[in-house]
Formats: C-alpha cells, structure tokens, sequence
C-alpha cells in the first residue's frame, strides 16, 4: 500500500467516524425509527412568531378588559342601553324573517318547476298535468304562506312578550329604585334628628353651667384673669358639645354610606332577580310558542294529487316536495342559526347590563372571534410549515414515524433543534 | 492494491457503524391513527352534534336567565354546575353509543392489524398506519362489532392522564392558588388598562400583566411541572418506553403509567 492510499483510506475512516458521530442511528434500539418534535419550541422560532405574539397579545388585552369591574349604571342609562339592545334584536329579527321569506319564495318556484319537468318526462300534458301542477304549485305556495305566516306570528307575539318583559323589567326597577330612595331618605331623616336631639340634650345638660358662667359674667367687678378664665370655660363647653354633635354627624356620615352601598347592593340583587325571573318567563313563552310552530310546519304533508295522474308520477311529485322541503329546512335552519347566533350575544350583553359575568359581549365579542380566527389561521400556517419541515428531514434521515406533542420521552430523538435551524436557515 | 483499500474501506464502514450509538433494533411500525375529524364528519355524528348544539343553544338562554338572579360568586359556580351536568347528560345520551360503537371499530381494526396502540392523527406527523378509512366502514356496516378477543400488545409508547396528576394535592394546591393569583391580577390590570390614557400605555400594562403572571408560573407551577416530567422519564425509563403521550391523544391501547407517576409524586 502506497504512503498515498494509506491517507486516503485514513481519511475515509475519519469522515465515516466523524459522519457517525453527527448524524443519529435512527435504527438504534434507544430509538427504533421513532422521532418527535416540540412544536411550540419551534414555533418561538419562526419567522411569523412575532405577528403571533401580538396577536396573543391583543385577545388577552381584550379579555382583560371585558374582566374588568363595570360601572354601574344608573336607571336612565339602563333603560337607554336596553331600548338599543331591543333595536337591534328587532332588527335582526326582520332581517332573519326577510331571508327566510325570500328563501320560501326561491324553493317554492323551483319545486313548481321540478313537478313541471317531472309531469313532462312521464308524457303528462292537458287536464291531469295542470291539476297536479296547480295543486303541487298550490301546496308549495300554501306551506310558503303557512310557513311565512307562523314565522310573522311568532315574530309578532316574540316581539309582544319581550315587549312585556321590557315593560315589567322597567317597572320592577323603578319600583325598586323608588323603595331603595325612599327607605335611605328614611334613614338620613331618621339621623339628622338624632343629631338634633344630641344638641338639644347637650344644650340642656350643659345649660346650668353655662348659665353660672354667664352669671359670673354679667358681674361688672369680675377681675380680667377671672372673666377670662369665665370666658375659657363657656369656650370649653360650647367646644365640648360641638366636637361631639361633630362626632356624630361624621358617624352619621359614615353610617349614610355604608346604607346607600349596602342599599344599592340590595337593589341591584333584588333587580337581578325579578328581571331574571321575568326573562326566564319570557325564554320559556317563546320557546313553547316556537315549538308549536315548528310542530304546526312539520305537520304539512305533500300534496294530494288527481287520480287521473299514474302511482308513480305521484310518487315522483311527492319525493320533489320531500326534496325541497327538506333543501329549504336545511337552508333556513342557516338563516336561523345565524339569527340566533345574534340573538345569543345580545342576550349576553342584556344579562352583562344587569350585572352577569359573561365575558367579552357585542362588538369586543366580535373584535375577539375576528382575531381569534387570524390567530388559528397564522398558527396553522406555521405549525404546517413545521410539520412540512419535519417530514422533510425524517425521510431524509430515514425515521419511521415522528410524533408531537409528546408529553415525555424515555427514548427516540428529538428533532426540534434541527427544525429551529432549518427554519431560521431557512429565512435568513 | 484495489482489493486492500477496499477492505480496509469495509472495515472503515463496520467501525463506523460499531461507533453509532446503541445496537440495530427494528424500527417502531405498530403505530396507528385517526383523523378524527373525518371520523366525526359522517352524517350520523354530525346529526348528533347538531341535536347537541340545539340543545346547548336552549342551555345557554336558560343559564343566562337563571345567572341574573344569583346573588353571589358561589350561588353562579353552582349553577354553572348544574347546567354543565345537564349538557353531560345529554352528550352521553346522544352521542355516547356512537362513541361506544366507534371503539369497537377502532378495536377490532386495531386487533386486525396488530397494533400496539392508536393514536389521535394531530399527534403523528410523520410515518404510522392511517386506518380511519377502516374504521370508518367497520363502523358504517350494519353489523354488530365483536369486540376483540384480547387486549391489545404491550405497547412502548405509554400515556398519563393529566387530570388525575393535577388531582394530587400539592399540583391541585398550586393550580389553585394560580387560578387565584390570576383573578385577582386580571382585576387589577383590567381596572387600570380601563383608565390608560394611551394605547402604549396599556400595551405596557399587558406587558407588565403578562410578566406578572408568567413570573408567579415560574415560581408556583414550574417546579411541579419539572418534577412530574422527571417523575414520567423515570417510570418511562423502568418500563422501557420509548415516548409518553398525554392520554386525550391516545384513542386505543398504550401503556397507561398514570398510577406509577401519580406515586412517584406523592412519595
């Protein structure tokens, strides 16, 4: 062997050492294959980390300030916000109602076209064709006007029963507020008199004394020293008793206070309670008007059709109607849920008007949902790009499988040093 | 010449390979998942899901008519119990044979395939066994599903379930008197965000608030953090397991070490 190939293969030994010691023997039995990645450490580097972190930041600022202590709002203000919240649930409402009715429309044209085609096909034409196509067009046009006409009903008598819980909730309120006035009126009446009586019996307590001091007074031959010491005397009584109605009035003070909280405390439970009571009234009338509707719209069955039309033509015309009635219950049940969507967060912000804790509500709610959208997009933008990453270097080293999210690991081999540098390697 | 730097090259390649860490064992392929969102778009979970979510809907008016008239943060917390329970009831009741039927399916497609355990997909990036397209149709088909005849095979993945760890006392202690902390920074930081004159002014408040929290972490959750991960490595260890998953994403067999680290804890 010359000195030359002796390097050669020295320096091959060398590389193939040096190769052992960077990369992992996947195959090892402290590995077998199994590889796993820690995403969220590999997501503090990637480049769109910081657009994350704001937007963290930006959902937790907003919690933070729907926890926040509300001001309490005086009966005016309430009355104002409620009168707002009723606007835009009536608003709501019309617009679900429009929607829907647009919808009925729309199906019930095209289920008269369907049955029209389907008389066609089977060669149907004259007398029988117009009868089932007048009765099937009548029994659409009938459950549009039927359904239009339950859902103005209900959107009528929901309107009629919120309007009455409105009116009650006013009522209790003022009420409430009215007794509350009155009771701390009762009260801080009840301890100005006290204070009166406390200066009337300091006066009357006081009242020999003074007199003999004042006796002492009117004594023209009184030496200075002994007027002034009369003097200081009457000062000292006069000041004693003031100290003390002083004293009172400032416990009085304190006591008007402390009643005024506990007053308004009391209050507002007391409201809390009877307009949740009424509310709940409400939410139940509803909820069995709505299921008395639903169950009058269920009960429409197809239409019925003239004897001169073939069994199976019939079948045909009654599976359309099936079809559409189904498509247009699929399609509204859309509209409703959106409606009640709405619905749902304005009952939230009624409920945070009298006092629930229920967290972001109206516009921060919907601030919230916007940004809490971008962040699961971004974030899984990112963590695909990782996950790319990490297959990407898994074949390439040969693993069988690579996890994330693992909890601990005993074995295996943790990629996530190598992804943190492809993914800075990859954006410098 | 050729000859001998070719075996010297061989014997290069065997160092080489003597060198790499540990002994050839066979590589880990008894590894299944389940994209469990596919699974929950057929239409019979999707028909239950709805029922659920009308439900929920009818919940939601009810508790937030009945949470006006409590009076105090206890009276709330109980009431959020109640409904809470109600919304269990009816998930069990709705969806609790589908789910029941669905794990007969994973199980007897798992048993099929010899799989040591079957994992939720989000889990495994890479490699693995898909069978949610088996499972699917066992679960589809109109037959009743045997369960298998035995347990799955001893598996070297394991799992802990993490709400009976944060059961043990002093973890149940210190989440505690975090989730108290956080209340009353939230109040804090929330009244004085509320009276900030400018947006960097509160954007320094959540920094501050943000700071705060993650410092109070530190000082009370990541202790405990550290000891049961160290607790999980070493039963891991004893019971030579390669990973140790969270027990939400483990669908079907593993290794289940909760009763060992919950031990290793409280010692």
């Amino acid at each position: 062997m010359s000195k030359m190939s002796l390097r050669s293969s020295l320096l091959s030994v060398a590389i193939l050492l040096a190769a052992a010691g960077c990369a992992p023997n996947v195959h090892s039995s402290a590995i077998r294959g199994t590889g796993y990645v820690r995403v969220d450490e590999v997501v503090k580097h990637h480049p769109l980390y910081a657009q994350l972190s704001q937007l963290d930041d930006a959902i937790a600022a907003i919690n933070l300030r729907s926890a926040g202590p509300q001001v309490p709002l005086g009966a005016a203000q309430l009355a104002s916000r409620t009168g707002e919240l009723n606007r835009e649930l009536q608003a709501a409402q019309t617009r679900a109602n429009a929607i829907l009715a647009q919808k009925q429309r729309d199906y019930a044209q095209r289920e008269t076209q369907a049955v029209q085609a389907a008389l066609a096909a089977a060669g149907i034409r004259g007398s029988g064709a117009t009868a089932a196509q007048q009765m099937s067009g009548a029994s659409a046009q009938q459950a549009a006007q039927a359904a239009q006409a339950a859902n103005a009903d209900y959107m009528a008598y929901q309107q009629n029963v919120i309007a009455q819980n409105n009116s009650a909730s006013s009522s209790i309120e003022r009420q409430l507020q009215a007794q509350a006035a009155q009771k701390y009126r009762a009260k801080a009446e009840q301890l100005q008199q006290n204070e009166t009586d406390l200066s009337l019996r300091l006066t009357q307590q006081d009242a020999a004394s003074r007199l003999a001091i004042k006796m002492r007074l009117s004594n023209l031959a009184l030496d200075p020293t002994a007027r002034k010491d009369a003097q200081n005397q009457l000062a000292a009584i006069d000041s004693k008793e003031s100290s003390q109605v002083a004293a009172a009035r400032n416990a009085d003070a304190a006591t008007l206070r402390a009643y005024r909280a506990e007053l308004d405390r009391q209050t507002g439970d007391a409201i809390r309670s009877q307009v949740g009571a009424i509310a709940a009234q409400t939410q139940g009338k509803l909820a069995e008007r709505r299921n008395e509707v639903g169950s009058q719209l269920r009960s429409l069955g197809p239409p019925s059709m003239p004897a001169n039309v073939p069994p199976d033509v019939q079948a045909r015309i009654a599976q359309i109607h099936r079809q559409y009635i189904g498509q247009f219950q699929a399609d509204a049940a859309k509209t409703v849920s959106d409606y009640n969507a709405t619905k749902s967060d304005l009952d939230r912000q009624f409920a945070a008007l009298h006092g629930a804790d229920v967290g972001a509500t109206g516009a921060a709610a919907k601030e919230l949902d916007a940004l809490q959208k971008r962040r699961n997009d971004l974030y899984g933008e990112i963590t695909e790009q990782v996950k790319r990453d990490a297959t990407r270097i898994a074949k390439e080293q040969g693993f069988s499988i690579v996890f994330v999210d693992v909890w601990s690991a005993a074995g295996g081999y943790d990629l996530t040093n190598e992804l943190i540098k492809d993914v800075e390697g990859q954006h410098e | 010449m050729n000859i001998r730097s070719a075996i010297f090259f061989a014997g290069a390649v065997s160092l080489a390979m003597w060198a790499g860490r540990g002994a050839i064992a066979a590589d880990l392929t008894d590894v299944g998942y389940i994209d469990q969102a596919d699974l929950a778009s057929l239409p019979i979970f999707v028909g239950a899901n709805r029922q659920l979510a009308t439900f929920k809907a009818q919940l939601d008016s009810q508790y937030n008519a009945q949470v006006r008239r409590v009076r105090t943060d206890a009276e709330r917390q109980q009431v959020a119990m109640q409904f809470q329970q109600q919304l269990s009831d009816k998930q069990r009741e709705v969806v609790g044979p589908l789910f029941q039927r669905a794990q007969l399916a994973i199980a007897a497609v798992g048993a099929s395939r010899n799989l040591t355990i079957v994992v939720d997909k989000r889990v495994v990036i890479y490699g693995g066994q898909d069978i949610t397209k088996d499972v699917e149709a066992v679960f589809a088909s109109p037959q009743a599903i045997q369960p298998p005849a035995a347990t799955p095979p001893p598996s070297e993945i394991g799992y802990v379930d993490q709400t009976a760890l944060d059961a043990v006392p002093k973890v149940q202690t210190a989440n505690s008197a975090m989730q108290q902390f956080e209340t009353t920074q939230r109040q804090v930081y929330s009244a004085r965000i509320a009276q900030a004159r400018s947006p960097s002014d509160r954007q320094q408040l959540m920094q501050e608030y943000n700071k705060t929290v993650a410092d109070k972490q530190d000082q009370l959750l990541k202790p405990l953090v550290d000891q049961t991960r160290a607790a999980t490595s070493d039963v891991a260890r004893k019971k030579s397991l390669l990973l140790v998953l969270d027990k939400a994403d483990v669908i079907y067999g593993g290794t289940d070490i909760t009763a060992d680290v919950q031990n290793e804890l409280t010692k």
